[in-house]
This record gives structure tokens, C-alpha cells and sequence, in this order.
């Protein structure tokens, strides 16, 4: 790098335009030109391309570093061992991270709704019951934790009754999609007799907690006589 | 119609990493450094040695991206040029008579650290080492300006909201700072 005079603010900012590709075309015709006759020109470009360039890779090369630290463990390529100390710490410490980073950025409806979700326990599945096989066929699918397989066989069903649209819609929330869910609960809600009401005024409560309308799920716990109902809204207060 | 998506996929991934995108250039890191670090450790090598060897081949692809010497043709082509940078680096380590006569980690390392795979002539790789010298031991505020300047790229106007100082005086700090660390790097040669 050789000190062929100052380099003027302007100089450098024209440079920076033509190295970032932001120089107008006719403008960069121009300064091609000079770049091709003027060898001086020419050099004092280069040394401040290498000036930015070198600035870009040891920033890189410093960023490096702190990537280093991020990446993930894995258990399959170690000579030391799965069970060294210093691994087991490691996953501790990500661990502790995650559920402490989980703990501050999950907002506290979130955190009330997954401390008290649990999937309705659904109905019992008898083989002596066989005048609504698919209902109890897909009953046997929900109670397996197989919430999408049974949404589709309960969907398929004809005849929907509000005990099936109930259940489509605590499947669809146990699916983490309470989006779904609320619109099956409140369908089957609509009749004023239903013999679940209770159980689904309370999961409605949860998916709209979930969903974070705190309102309405302090509405609908209050219509709910469900234990847990009470220490949610307890909370909510 | 699959092939094109891929190679879009590539696209993007070199635009981003081009573009110094933070989380694009982690995420590449932290994903393909496993199977660099198998590689190393199955050839007599160290953790060390890997991390060296990782970080090494990591820069010489950035510069490759920002050069134009490496262009994309299929889904995992940049993935895939990562590791033979990295693995021709660590072979050439291996064949190196320094690493096979002495063990001491200390000099293996000053070997990597003045070893470059480029396609530059010397003269130019060694002035870019003397300004990254001199810019790893700039001054702590002309290094932080000019380093979200150029290399993060922000604009004199997030810098100034940022630092809360006027625009005008962010342009002619940042003009100071490159006369100093060309200074530097002038009286380093």
C-alpha cells in the first residue's frame, strides 16, 4: 500500500459507490475509464477495495468465533464419549437456556395455557357398541394421541352431532391448532342442552387463552364449573 | 421444476451470504461444521485443528462468493465446495513437512495462520493480512463504526439513530477512521 496523497472524503465515497454497485451507469462508464488510463488512479482504488475487504474478512473471521460457539452438539461423533462431563454439562446449560429463553419470551397466557392443557380424556371405547362404529373407530384414534387421523374419520362422518363436532374441535386444540378448534366448540355449544357443555365451555376458554383473547376466555371460564377453570381465571385476574 | 427450485434455493443462500447476512452466515457455519470436524479427527487431527481448518475454508468461500470465482449449479454445490475447501486445507497440512516432524499444536497453528488457498497472487494476500492487522487493532469506535458500515452494511442513517449523533458527523467519522487504519496499515508494510 503505497501513500500516493490523500485520498479526499469524496474519493473514498465514490470508490465505496463503485465497489458496491450503486454507481450510475454513465457515471461508472467514466470512472472505468479513468481506471483503464490512470495507473495511479488505478492503484489508489485497489488499496481502498483491499481497505474494505480487509475490514469484511476480519470482521467475519472475528464473527466466526462467536458462530463457533452456537453449534449444535451431536451425540454420534465423539471419541470422548456421550457421557463426558463436559458434554452432559453442555446440554445443562443449552437446556436451562432454551427453557429459560421459553420461560421470558412466552408470553403468560401461553405459559397458563400449557400448564393446564390436557386433552379431554374422550369417551370410553367399548367392542359391545357397535351402532356407531366410525365414531368409536375414530374415539379409538383420538385417545392415541392420533388427533389428525381422527379429525379426518369424524369429518367423514355424515351425521354430525354436537358430541362430534365437540370432540373435532378439543382434537384440532390437542393438535395445537386452536384456530380449528374454536369454531367446531362453539357449534357445539350452540345447543343449549349439550351434555358437555361444561367440559366445552372450558376448552374453548383454553383456545381462546391460547390464541391470547384473555377476555373472552375469562367469559367462558366463568361459564365453565370445571375445577381448573377457577384457578385459571384465579390467575388471570 | 424441482432443479430450477433448488438452484433458486442456492441463489439465495449465495446472495444472502454475499450480502454478509448474519443469520444466513451462521446458520451455514453452525450447519456444516460436524462434518469437517469427522473429517479432521479421522486424519489425526484435533478439535483445534478442525475449528482452524473450518474457519480457514470459510473465509477463502466467502471471498470466492464475493469474487465471483464460485457460482452455483445444484442443491448442495456450496455446501459441498465448503467441505474440499476445507478438506484440501487439512490435507495439505497433513503432507506438510513441519506438521509431520513436530507435533507442538503451537506451530501447527502458525502454519494455518499463514497458509492461504487463493487464487490471488502473494502480493495481494499479504496486504490484505497487513490491513486486517491493522484493523483488528484499530480502536475500539473507528472498528465498530466500520464494521457495520462495510461490513454489515447498514446506512449512515441507522449508524446516526443508532449512535444518536447527526448523519454528517457519522460520514466524517467514519472518513477519519479510514485514514487512520490506512495510516496502519501504510506504516505496517
Amino acid at each position: 500500500m503505497k501513500n500516493n496523497s490523500d485520498i479526499s472524503q469524496e474519493l473514498l465515497e465514490t470508490i465505496e459507490q463503485y465497489y458496491s454497485n450503486t454507481m450510475p451507469e454513465q457515471e461508472r462508464k467514466a470512472f472505468e475509464l479513468r481506471l483503464e488510463n490512470e495507473p495511479q488512479f488505478n492503484s489508489l482504488v485497489e488499496d481502498i477495495k483491499t481497505l474494505i475487504l480487509g475490514i469484511e474478512n476480519q470482521s467475519l473471521k472475528e464473527q466466526l468465533d462467536t458462530f463457533h460457539q452456537d453449534i449444535p452438539e451431536t451425540t454420534s461423533s465423539s471419541s470422548s464419549g456421550f457421557f463426558s462431563l463436559r458434554k452432559l454439562a453442555a446440554v445443562a446449560i443449552i437446556i436451562l437456556t432454551v427453557s429459560g429463553f421459553w420461560w421470558l419470551s412466552t408470553p403468560q397466557h401461553e405459559r397458563l395455557y400449557s400448564s393446564y392443557f390436557k386433552p379431554d380424556p374422550g369417551l370410553p371405547t367399548t367392542m359391545s357398541n357397535t351402532s356407531n362404529f366410525e365414531f368409536y373407530d375414530a374415539m379409538v384414534d383420538y385417545k392415541q394421541g392420533h388427533y389428525t387421523t381422527a379429525i379426518s374419520k369424524w369429518e367423514a362422518l355424515s351425521q354430525k352431532s354436537d358430541t362430534i363436532n365437540y370432540f373435532i374441535g378439543v382434537a384440532h386444540l390437542a393438535n395445537k391448532n386452536e384456530m380449528k378448534a374454536i369454531p367446531f366448540i362453539e357449534k357445539a355449544l350452540e345447543n343449549k342442552t349439550f351434555a358437555f357443555a361444561d367440559d366445552a365451555y372450558y376448552y374453548l376458554a383454553l383456545a381462546y387463552l391460547k390464541n391470547g383473547q384473555i377476555e373472552l376466555a375469562k367469559e367462558y371460564l366463568q361459564k365453565s364449573s370445571v375445577k381448573n377453570g377457577k384457578s385459571i381465571l384465579l390467575q388471570l385476574e | 421444476m424441482r432443479e430450477t427450485y433448488k438452484i433458486d434455493h442456492q441463489l439465495q443462500l449465495v446472495n444472502a451470504i454475499k450480502d454478509n447476512d448474519s443469520l444466513a452466515l451462521k446458520t451455514f457455519y453452525t450447519s456444516n461444521y460436524r462434518k469437517v470436524e469427522l473429517l479432521v479427527l479421522k486424519n489425526s487431527g484435533s478439535e483445534a485443528h478442525a475449528k482452524d481448518v473450518y474457519q480457514e475454508a470459510f473465509i477463502s468461500m466467502w471471498n470466492n462468493i464475493r469474487n465471483g470465482a464460485f457460482e452455483p449449479k445444484n442443491d448442495s454445490a456450496l455446501q459441498g465446495y465448503l467441505y474440499t475447501i476445507a478438506k484440501n486445507k487439512w490435507m495439505d497440512i497433513l503432507r506438510s513437512k513441519r506438521f509431520k516432524v513436530t507435533q507442538s499444536i503451537s506451530e501447527e497453528r502458525q502454519l494455518f495462520l499463514t497458509h492461504e488457498e487463493t487464487i490471488e497472487d502473494d502480493g495481494y494476500t499479504t496486504k490484505l493480512n497487513i490491513v486486517m492487522e491493522a484493523f483488528q487493532g484499530l480502536g475500539q469506535p473507528c472498528k465498530e463504526l466500520l464494521k457495520t458500515f462495510y461490513f454489515e452494511k447498514k446506512s449512515l442513517r441507522d449508524i446516526a439513530a443508532k449512535l444518536d449523533i447527526g448523519e454528517h458527523s457519522v460520514r466524517n467519522k467514519k472518513y477519519r477512521c479510514m485514514e487512520k487504519l490506512r495510516n496502519i496499515a501504510i506504516a505496517s508494510k
